[in-house]
């Protein structure tokens, strides 16, 4: 690893500050999971980090006008156990358990995790399905992105140069919805996934048609991706044996997923249509359930 | 890994191969070429700047052109760079074969790619999607430069 200078600032002015003065040299760490890999491998060779972790307040989780604010410096087990999290949006605290290994999740956050910009990342995901937005601030000012439109690229963000993100908004489902996040995991618990769909589903008042849906993959493309094409399938019907295969085959079409030892491109495609029917399946049981205790 | 493209350049094949034979004025129209300059009569070096989300590489190489078949259109070259900070470099064999094609000429790339060391490991989901990228601005590059005059 080369050597670096190392700046731990109090406030993140200051933080912003330091940034826009070294410019590319300089580089945000959080938790350190992903960068300080990358570095420890020479992928990445920063002059100046600028550590977030002495910004008071920055990882704090709390509501805030209807959603459920998560500060970039919570660590993913921090929104994992979260009771505010568990009591208002269960299926994000489960996402987050689903990450890797627990060393792991008390390091890396949330934060940190959204600016690596990994396509195969959990939390992504299901922030995509919740509609999630990213909180983001740089010199110029504060700017909030959904998070479907946050990934550009492999490992490429909306993150401007010298701009940190400072947290994610994410809002309540509204009655009658369920979620559900489902990771295809062949091969090892903490492995990242060969597939991973989020979904979600709000129900019309007769608890049985779908008012509107939405579908997100992780694992199957340079970015995590948003099935615009399945949710406009899905939405007005009712679960039946027929909208799954359907669903399914949309999903086929949008998915571009890389071959690597995690599996082939074509078996991740056939998997994305089985996974996506499994997850539109377990949302709409728990979207039944929430209409039930309403009525 | 082995992978074949090809594209469409608005010009003859005369024009084209013409060009494409002359390696400095070629490499100027690949992205991110740096520098070029001859060895000797089919030699060269030069070097060329990636960039695959946080990683810029910087690869220095030489680039060695194998054949020059005129009368079957076809051209073969190979190449080696390495990133000496990253570790690791590239390995490539490539075959070009000029067709006619609506409009122009249709340039068929043949590409055998081995990546090594940590670039590998990093860069191997999304190398062929690089070189989708690559071949299209290249594409883009050599047809308006050849729409201009070369």
């Amino acid at each position: 690893m080369n050597a670096f200078e190392y700046a731990a600032p109090r406030t993140l002015d200051e933080a912003l500050s330091i940034l826009g003065e070294h410019g590319d040299d300089a580089r945000v760490i959080a938790g350190g999971t992903a960068l300080v890999t990358m570095m420890r491998q020479r992928l990445v060779s920063p002059g100046y980090l600028v550590s977030l972790r002495e910004i008071p307040g920055l990882d704090r989780i709390e509501a805030a006008n209807g959603d459920v604010r998560i500060g970039a410096l919570a660590t993913h087990r921090a929104v994992e156990t979260s009771p505010l999290v568990q009591e208002r949006i269960p299926v994000l605290a489960e996402t987050f358990r689903r990450v890797a290994s627990v060393r792991i999740r008390n390091m890396a956050t949330v934060g940190g995790a959204l600016a690596h910009a990994d396509p195969n990342q959990d939390p992504p995901v299901t922030l995509i399905a919740l509609g999630a937005r990213v909180a983001l601030r740089g010199a110029g000012g504060k700017r909030e992105v959904p998070v479907e439109d946050f990934f550009r690229d492999y490992y490429e963000s909306a993150l401007g140069p010298g701009e940190v993100v400072t947290g994610v908004m994410v809002p309540r489902l509204p009655a009658s919805s369920g979620a559900a996040y489902v990771k295809f995991l062949p091969r090892t618990a903490d492995d990242y996934a060969t597939v991973a769909v989020a979904a979600t589903v709000t129900l019309e008042p007769d608890g049985e048609r779908c008012r509107a849906a939405r579908i997100a993959l992780g694992s199957v493309s340079v970015t995590p991706i948003r099935a615009q094409g399945a949710e406009t399938l899905v939405v007005g019907q009712r679960l039946g044996v027929d909208l799954l295969p359907a669903a399914g085959e949309a999903v086929k079409r949008v998915v571009d997923p890389l071959s690597d030892h995690r599996g082939s491109a074509a078996y991740k495609r056939e998997m994305a249509a089985v996974m996506v029917g499994r997850a539109l399946t377990q949302a709409w049981d728990a979207a039944r359930a929430s209409a039930r205790g309403t009525r | 890994m082995t992978f074949t493209q090809e594209c469409a350049i608005p010009v003859d094949r005369e024009r084209l191969w013409d060009f494409l034979m002359e390696v400095p004025k070629v490499a100027r129209c690949v992205p991110g070429v740096e520098t070029i300059e001859a060895v000797d009569a089919s030699a060269y070096k030069g070097s060329l700047r990636v960039q695959v989300g946080p990683i810029r590489l910087s690869l220095q190489g030489t680039m060695t052109v194998e054949e020059q078949d005129r009368a079957s259109w076809r051209a073969r070259m190979r190449a080696e760079a390495n990133d000496r900070r990253v570790g690791g470099g590239i390995r490539a064999r490539m075959s070009l074969t000029l067709a006619p094609g609506e409009g122009g000429t249709r340039l068929r790339i043949e590409t055998d790619l081995a990546v090594l060391g940590r670039i590998g490991e990093f860069g191997q989901p999304v190398i062929k999607k690089k070189a989708d990228a690559l071949l299209e601005e290249f594409a883009q590059n050599l047809g308006s430069r050849l729409q201009q005059g070369g």
